[in-house]
C-alpha cells in the first residue's frame, strides 16, 4: 500500500506540472591509461592498455527548504580485469545531505579506510600500505577495500576539524546477501581547505582514525570479534611555495589484529594477522601560470608483521607527470615491490613494474548556484547558506 | 477572533512591516525610507582641500529579504556613500584597500587630471592589498556623477564598488527652474549573482598566491600577464605563452547574465521609494552603475528631463520614459500633479525580476505622502473570502508572486 501511496504522489506531482528547481549538475571524468610491462619472478608480462580505475562520476544538488543542501551522486568505475567485479563497478550511488557543520551519507562510497591522498598513478598502486584492507575480501580485487556501503555522520568544527562516525557493509564474498554492518569507526582529521593553500601553513592535514571490522570468523567472541585499525596521517606543506612546492605525506596503520592468527599462508591471514604498514611520499609540483606543470614524487613504503618477525614487504614507487594540456597529463610510473619469503604463498618475492600513461581529468559543476563550504568567501567573509 | 490566531497575525503583520511598511505613509515608514539612498560622506578639512576617506572591504549585502551576498562595499555600504562638494572645491580621496583584491577608483564623467583617473596600468598602479592611494582634483563639472572602481571592472562593478558623485553650484540652474526641496539618488546596477560568486572567489585564491610573490620581488610577466608593451607581449606568445582567453587555458567563455536588478544596492520588495506631496517638485538623480540598459517608466506622470550626464539641458524634456544606458546619468523632476501610489519601474520587465520571478528587481514607487486615506483602501475585492482576520483591503501589498 505505501508503494502505490509513493507512486500516486509521484505522479499526482507531474500531473500539476509544477516547475522544478533545476539542480546543480556535477560532472567528473578521470580517464587513466596506460601500457604496463611487468618484471617478476614469472617472468615478464605486459598490457597494452590498462584504463582500469577510469571512472565517470555525475552528481546532482540543490538547497533543500531549511539551511541544508541534498546531493545524489552516481558513479562507474572501470575495475581490473582479473577482478572478479564484471566489466563495470558502480562505485559511488549514494544520497548527502549537509549544512555548514554537519554532513551525512548514505549509500555506496568510498570508505574510511585510507585518510589521505598520494600522488600515485591509480589510487591503488600501494593499496597494502596505505589501505586500511577489508578482512571479509578474498583479495581478488582493490575496490573491495576502497568502497562499501556506508553510513556516515560528519561534525566540521571550526572549518577545519572534522570528526567522522561511520558504519560499512564491506563486500563480503561469503555472504554475498548480507547487507548488514560489518564494520564501525571513527575519524578526527584536521585538513586544510584547499581554497586556502597558498596561506602556506606548513600542517595541512593531520589525523587519525579507528576501524573495527566485526569478524565473523567462528571462535571468536566479545571484543575479540573485532578486528581493529589504527590510522595516523599527516601531511607537510615542507616548501610551501606557489611555484615550486614540496609537500611530504605520511600514513601508518596498525593492525591489531585477530588473536591466534600468527602465520599467514593465505590473504585471510594476511589480513588478520597483526600488523604496522606505513607509507610516505615526497612530492615536488611545479606550477608555471598558476596552473601545475611538472610533478614528480617518490614514496616508500614497508609492512611488518607483530608475529612475525621474518615477514616483510617494501614498496618503492616513483613518478613523473608532465601537463600538456588543462587537465590532461603523460606520466611514467615505476613500482618496486620486495617480499620476504614468508609471503611467498601470497605474493611474488620482487616485482618491477613500468606504465607509460596518460591521465584525463575534469571536474564541471553546472548551473552552479551556490556557494561550497570550503570557498574562500565563505570561509574568510562569513558563510551564506 | 480567537486570541492565538489574534497573536499569530499580529506577529505576521509586523513581520511585513519590518520588510515593506504596512503603512507606507507614517513617519517611521519615511525616516526608514530615507536609510536606503546613498549616505553623503562627511569631509574633514585639510588647508583648502576637502578630504574623504574611503575604504573597501568584503561585505555582505543584503539585496532582498532572505537574499545574501558577497559584494565589495565602500565603507561598508553598497552602494558607496557620496561624495557631495561644491563646483570649484578641491577634493582629497583617501582610498585604502582592505581587501585581499586589487582596486582603483574613476571618477566618471568629472575632469580629473589624467593621472587621477584610476585605469590601472594606464594612469596608475592598482591600488594593491593594504595599500592606500589618494585621489586629488578640482570638482568640475556641475551636476550628478558617479565613482567606480575599474580593476576588475566588470566583477568588481557588480559587486557593488560604485557611488555617487554629486557637484554643485550656489545658483542650481535645475532648482532656479523647478524650485524643489527634496531630491534622491538612485543607482540601478545589475548583477548575476552567480558570476559574482564565482569570480571573486577565483580571484581571491589567485591574489593570495600573487600578493605572496609579489611581496617576495619574484614577479614574472608571464605568471602575472603583464607586460610593458604589446612588443614583450608578441615576443612571450613566440617563446611559448599562452594568454588566459584562449580556450585551453583559463577562459569559460561565460559572460555574466544579470539575474538580480537593484536601485541603491537593493531588489523589490527591499527597494527605495520616493516620497511627494501634491503640488510638490522632486529631483530625482538616475545613474546607471551596472551593465545593463534600464528603460524607466513612471506611471501616472509626465517628467521633466533636465540633466543629461550632469549636464543641464537648455531645453528640459517631457517624458514618461527615460533610457539609461550603462555609464549613463539622467536628472529627472517629479511634478506632485497627480496623487496616488504610482509604480516607477524598468519597462523592460526582464530587469523587474528577482532571480527570474516577477516581481523584483528595480521596481518601486511613488508615494504621495497627503493621499487620504479614504484612498488607501481597495474599493472592493469582491466575493474573495480571504483568510480569517486578515485585511485584504489596506494598499500597498508586499506581493512576491502575482
Amino acid at each position: 500500500m505505501k508503494r502505490y501511496l509513493t507512486l500516486f504522489i509521484a505522479t499526482f506531482s507531474s500531473l500539476l506540472s509544477i516547475s522544478q528547481v533545476l539542480p546543480e549538475i556535477e560532472l567528473g571524468v578521470k580517464g587513466v591509461v596506460s601500457a604496463n610491462i611487468g618484471i617478476n619472478s614469472a617472468g615478464v608480462s605486459s598490457a597494452v592498455s590498462d584504463f582500469s580505475d577510469s571512472q565517470i562520476l555525475l552528481g546532482f544538488r540543490q538547497k533543500l527548504y531549511n539551511k541544508w543542501r541534498g546531493q545524489m551522486v552516481f558513479g562507474m568505475q572501470f575495475p581490473d580485469a582479473d577482478s572478479d567485479l564484471g566489466q563495470i563497478f558502480y562505485n559511488h550511488v549514494f544520497i548527502q545531505i549537509e549544512d555548514q557543520k554537519n554532513i551525512i551519507k548514505i549509500g555506496r562510497s568510498s570508505t574510511r579506510t585510507i585518510l589521505n591522498e598520494f600522488p600515485t598513478l591509480r589510487d591503488d598502486d600501494a593499496l597494502y600500505f596505505n589501505y586500511s584492507l577489508n578482512p571479509f575480501s578474498i583479495g581478488s580485487n582493490t575496490q573491495d577495500n576502497q568502497y562499501g556501503n556506508v553510513i556516515e555522520y560528519t561534525r566540521i568544527f571550526a572549518q577545519r576539524y572534522w570528526l567522522s562516525f561511520h558504519g560499512e557493509n564491506f563486500s563480503n564474498l561469503s555472504k554475498p546477501e548480507n547487507f548488514e554492518l560489518n564494520s564501525f569507526g571513527f575519524a578526527f582529521l584536521y585538513i586544510v581547505p584547499e581554497s586556502q593553500r597558498w596561506n602556506r601553513e606548513v600542517l595541512q592535514r593531520l589525523g587519525f582514525s579507528y576501524n573495527n571490522y566485526v569478524s565473523d570468523d567462528a571462535g571468536y567472541e566479545g571484543f575479540d570479534r573485532y578486528l581493529k585499525n589504527i590510522l595516523g596521517t599527516v601531511t607537510l606543506n615542507l616548501l610551501p611555495d606557489p611555484v615550486h612546492l614540496i609537500d611530504f605525506k605520511f600514513q601508518g596503520i596498525y593492525n591489531i589484529g585477530l588473536a591466534g592468527v600468527d602465520s599467514v599462508k593465505s590473504y585471510s591471514d594476511y589480513v588478520r594477522t597483526p600488523s604496522m604498514a606505513t607509507f610516505a611520499t615526497l612530492r615536488y609540483l611545479y606550477r608555471k601560470l598558476e596552473r601545475p606543470l611538472l610533478q614528480l614524487s617518490v614514496g616508500v613504503g614497508f609492512k611488518s608483521f607483530d608475529l612475525l618477525p621474518d615477514s616483510k614487504q617494501g614498496i618503492l614507487i616513483s613518478n613523473v607527470f608532465y601537463r600538456i594540456g588543462e587537465n590532461f597529463d603523460i606520466g611514467f610510473q615505476y613500482r618496486y615491490t620486495q617480499n620476504s619469503a614468508e609471503l611467498a604463498d601470497i605474493f611474488p618475492a620482487s616485482a618491477h613494474r613500468f606504465q607509460f600513461s596518460f591521465v584525463y581529468s575534469v571536474n564541471q559543476i553546472f548551473n552552479k548556484h551556490f556557494d561550497d563550504r570550503n570557498s574562500i568567501l565563505n570561509l574568510e567573509h562569513k558563510y551564506i547558506n | 477572533m480567537k486570541r492565538k490566531d489574534f497573536l499569530r497575525y499580529s506577529a505576521m503583520g509586523m513581520a511585513g512591516l519590518a520588510m515593506f511598511p504596512a503603512n507606507v505613509f507614517s513617519k517611521e515608514s519615511i525616516r526608514a525610507n530615507q536609510t536606503l539612498f546613498p549616505e553623503r560622506l562627511p569631509y574633514t578639512k585639510a588647508g583648502e582641500w576637502k578630504e574623504f576617506e574611503v575604504s573597501i572591504a568584503i561585505a555582505i549585502q543584503e539585496l532582498a529579504p532572505a537574499m545574501k551576498i558577497h559584494t565589495l562595499a565602500f565603507n561598508g555600504q553598497v552602494p558607496g556613500p557620496e561624495i557631495r562638494v561644491k563646483a570649484g572645491d578641491k577634493v582629497r580621496v583617501i582610498f585604502k584597500n582592505e581587501s585581499e583584491l586589487n582596486h582603483t577608483i574613476h571618477w566618471h564623467g568629472i575632469y580629473v587630471p589624467w593621472r587621477m583617473d584610476g585605469v590601472p596600468y594606464v594612469t596608475q598602479m592598482p591600488v594593491m592589498p593594504g595599500k592606500e592611494f589618494v585621489y586629488e582634483f578640482i570638482a568640475e563639472p556641475y551636476g550628478t556623477h558617479f565613482y567606480h572602481c575599474h580593476w576588475g571592472t566588470l566583477l568588481h562593478m557588480q559587486s557593488g564598488m560604485f557611488g555617487s558623485v554629486i557637484i554643485e553650484e550656489d545658483e542650481d540652474p535645475v532648482m532656479k527652474q523647478f524650485p524643489y526641496e527634496r531630491e534622491y539618488t538612485l543607482i540601478y546596477s545589475a548583477h548575476d549573482v552567480n558570476f559574482i560568486r564565482e569570480e571573486l572567489n577565483g580571484m581571491l585564491e589567485r591574489m593570495k598566491e600573487r600578493s605572496y610573490l609579489m611581496k617576495n620581488g619574484r614577479f614574472d610577466p608571464e605568471r602575472f600577464n603583464l607586460f610593458d608593451t604589446k612588443e614583450e607581449l608578441l615576443a612571450a606568445i613566440d617563446n611559448g605563452y599562452q594568454p588566459p582567453y584562449l580556450f585551453n587555458r583559463r577562459s569559460s567563455a561565460q559572460l555574466p547574465v544579470p539575474n538580480w536588478f537593484t536601485v541603491n544596492g537593493k531588489s523589490y520588495p527591499s527597494t527605495p521609494n520616493l516620497y511627494i506631496k501634491s503640488g510638490e517638485n522632486i529631483r530625482v538623480r538616475l545613474i546607471n552603475a551596472g551593465t545593463e540598459n534600464h528603460h524607466l517608466h513612471l506611471h501616472g506622470h509626465d517628467f521633466w528631463m533636465v540633466c543629461d550626464d550632469g549636464v543641464p539641458l537648455p531645453q528640459p524634456w517631457q517624458r514618461n520614459t527615460v533610457s539609461l544606458s550603462p555609464g549613463k546619468t539622467y536628472d529627472i523632476i517629479i511634478e506632485g500633479k497627480n496623487r496616488g501610489i504610482w509604480t516607477f519601474h524598468d519597462h523592460d520587465t526582464r530587469r523587474v525580476t528577482n532571480n527570474g520571478l516577477y516581481p523584483g528587481g528595480n521596481l518601486l514607487a511613488l508615494i504621495y505622502e497627503d493621499l487620504p486615506v479614504e484612498e488607501r483602501m481597495v474599493s472592493s475585492i469582491g466575493k474573495m473570502k480571504m483568510q480569517e482576520g486578515r485585511s485584504m483591503n489596506l494598499l500597498p501589498k508586499v506581493a512576491l508572486d502575482e
